[in-house]
């Protein structure tokens, strides 16, 4: 079953259609997710999000683009979502406090060790994902999507719904950012 | 000088560090999470509509509603039909009913040709 044909029987309500559709796009979904929130817990929640969100809107999925490119930006946009929801809750943490006496809510970064990573690369990519925390949201998009997804400029532009010069232009801002996040870090360390 | 150039290799090593990574897996058995989340939506979606009907305020604000329309509608009434109009529309029933029986009683007369 090719994309619009997929499409078509998802648009009928066809369960096994929707089965389809998770099997072969969770682990795309849910790497992104993973790899922009840096938490398994609350990647695993969007992903869910996302998929829920696919059937309650594939009525108006009109296949102007690819399948892929529409759960792609569901994913960006539900993940981004998330990043805001955390750094609200991170800037009235102290006010949350106040009020509330459970550990539910995990307000200091942990270290983020994504699952796909070589053995050997493990500590520096630990490090490369605490500096992407620190980048902005749209870089940090673009630089995952590019690095972890495999995902090619113009591929970035069509989910982020925007330009090719604007893509490489958050590109290399991101990887400037980063490189001086890591200088600084690095000459500390010493 | 040589510090340097060990922390631009470091540096480089760290942004490299990506390349070559898996795609990271969801738990097992999404599927199923996916549709039970589902369903509960749709539920909620009825248990939220109950609930909110089920509320003492809308339950007294719909009888209010009610007796206030059904009072409207006795006043409107009472101030707009006269009651000679009333007894107007009676009698001109009365005598549409009982024509359409004499008539009845007429056609039941007739000789059969």
């Amino acid at each position: 079953m090719n994309d619009p044909e997929l499409i078509i029987q998802l648009q009928l309500g066809d369960a096994s259609a929707f089965k389809r559709l998770v099997e072969d796009w969770e682990d795309m979904v849910y790497n992104t997710a993973v790899s922009i929130v840096q938490n398994t817990d609350d990647a695993d929640d969007i992903t869910q999000e996302v998929f829920m969100q696919a059937y309650q809107s594939v009525s108006s999925f009109k296949g102007e683009s690819k399948l892929s490119t529409w759960l792609y930006r569901i994913t960006v946009n539900r993940s981004l979502d998330h990043l805001k929801k955390m750094k609200r809750k991170k800037r009235f943490g102290f006010v949350f406090g106040l009020f509330e006496h459970n550990d539910e809510v995990q307000l200091q970064p942990t270290e983020f060790n994504h699952p796909g990573v070589l053995m050997e690369k493990k500590e520096k990519a630990a490090e490369l994902f605490k500096a992407l925390e620190k980048i902005p949201g749209k870089q940090r998009i673009a630089f995952t999507l590019n690095k972890l997804e495999g995902r090619s400029y113009p591929e970035i532009a069509e989910i982020m719904n925007t330009t090719l010069y604007a893509v490489e232009s958050l590109m290399g801002r991101a990887k400037g950012n980063l490189k001086k996040i890591l200088k600084e870090f690095y000459e500390e360390k010493k | 000088m040589e510090n340097e150039k060990h922390i631009e290799k470091l540096i480089d090593e760290t942004m490299d560090s990506l390349d070559g990574a898996a795609r990271a897996k969801p738990r097992p058995f999404l599927l199923t999470r996916i549709n039970a989340r589902l369903n509960k939506q749709r539920e909620s979606r009825w248990e939220n509509a109950g609930s909110f009907i089920a509320r003492p305020a809308v339950i007294i604000a719909g009888l209010c509603m009610i007796i206030g329309l059904n009072l409207m509608v006795v006043v409107y009434n009472n101030s707009t039909t006269p009651a000679v109009a009333v007894t107007d529309q009676l009698s001109n029933t009365t005598d549409e009913f009982s024509s359409s029986v004499a008539t009845l009683d007429y056609i039941e007369n007739i000789e059969p040709q």
